[in-house]
């Protein structure tokens, strides 16, 4: 922590959690990843976690210091928000006995970040197509369409059911 | 802008919106406000008794007063958005929201506000993560346009 100004100063109306998570194909380990938060010198907390860390303090700090971690392997680091500070007893792992509710939906999402950082490395063009109603005339051919096989499949299994 | 995503935790979308300098609205700064209110009685259990009243705004007195709850959080952040990026098929069963009626009636009102709308579906391979982040990317660099 620095010695610039305690987190316990801040209001809390203004702190922040986040969480700086590494992705499978990131350059820098998460003790870097923590090494390199501190040696910004920011008046955060910093937490480092399997994921990557953990930054908790006023917005302003939290902002510059995710700025500043992004630009460490920019397709790589991915930043989210978190409702409760580090450490809080409601969630920590260490006080629930198993993994907390957040961490589920963060390790599905994981799998996908190595294939994120690839297409952010590599931007391509596409054109959004905007999804069309469908037309009262197709609608009326899908329903006779299904309407007819579903005749044919009643007489194929009378036919069955006699024979 | 101020983009509304679903799901209202994704890590995948609210990073590529911030990457493109927009707002994600995200559940989390909504659930900060709940748990670091000193007001609140017995946390964790910090759903007040005017919760289900406040999202009586977004659904009947008969629906089930969790929907009610969890609406009280998720309608504001729907209200607040200039534009909405949904993502279907997510694994919704995680986290705080495992409830399938709220994730319908979320998508439901984000339809219905009228507002620059992307759907897509969660993607399970390389290809489709690729394409999903190209069209997020380009949707994002269309708001900006028509924005100025």
């Amino acid at each position: 922590m620095s010695p610039k100004e305690s987190p316990e100063v801040c209001k809390d109306d203004h702190t922040r959690t986040r969480m700086i998570i590494l992705g499978p194909g990131a350059t820098i380990s998460q003790s870097e990843l923590t090494q390199n938060l501190h040696m910004m010198e920011l008046p955060l907390t910093i937490k480092s976690t399997c994921y990557g860390a953990m930054v908790y303090g006023d917005q302003e700090y939290v902002d510059q210091a995710v700025e500043k971690a992004r630009k460490l392997d920019p397709y790589n680091i991915f930043t989210k928000d978190r409702g409760f500070p580090p450490g809080d007893p409601r969630r920590c792992r260490g006080h629930r006995g198993a993994a907390r509710e957040g961490y589920h939906q963060l390790e599905k999402e994981f799998k996908l970040l190595g294939f994120v950082g690839e297409a952010l490395k590599n931007p391509q063009k596409v054109e959004i197509e905007k999804p069309e109603k469908v037309s009262v005339d197709d609608f009326r051919k899908i329903a006779e369409k299904s309407y007819s096989k579903s005749k044919s499949s009643d007489k194929s299994s009378k036919i069955l059911d006699e024979g | 802008m101020k983009v509304a995503i679903f799901p209202p935790n994704s890590l995948i979308l609210a990073d590529l919106i911030e990457r493109r300098g927009h707002k994600a609205l995200v559940l989390q700064n909504e659930i900060r406000k709940k748990v670091k209110d000193p007001e609140i009685d017995s946390p964790p259990f910090n759903l007040t008794e005017e919760d289900p009243i406040k999202g009586l705004k977004y659904a009947a007195i008969e629906v089930p007063s969790g929907v009610r709850g969890r609406m009280s959080i998720f309608g504001p952040l729907i209200e607040e958005a200039e534009a909405a990026i949904i993502m279907d098929e997510a694994p919704f069963g995680f986290g705080c929201i495992g409830c399938a009626r709220t994730n319908e009636l979320c998508v439901f009102y984000l339809r219905k506000r009228g507002i620059p709308t992307l759907e897509l579906k969660y993607p399970k391979t390389k290809d489709e993560t690729t394409e999903l982040v190209n069209k997020i990317n380009t949707f994002l660099d269309s708001l900006e346009e028509n924005n100025g």
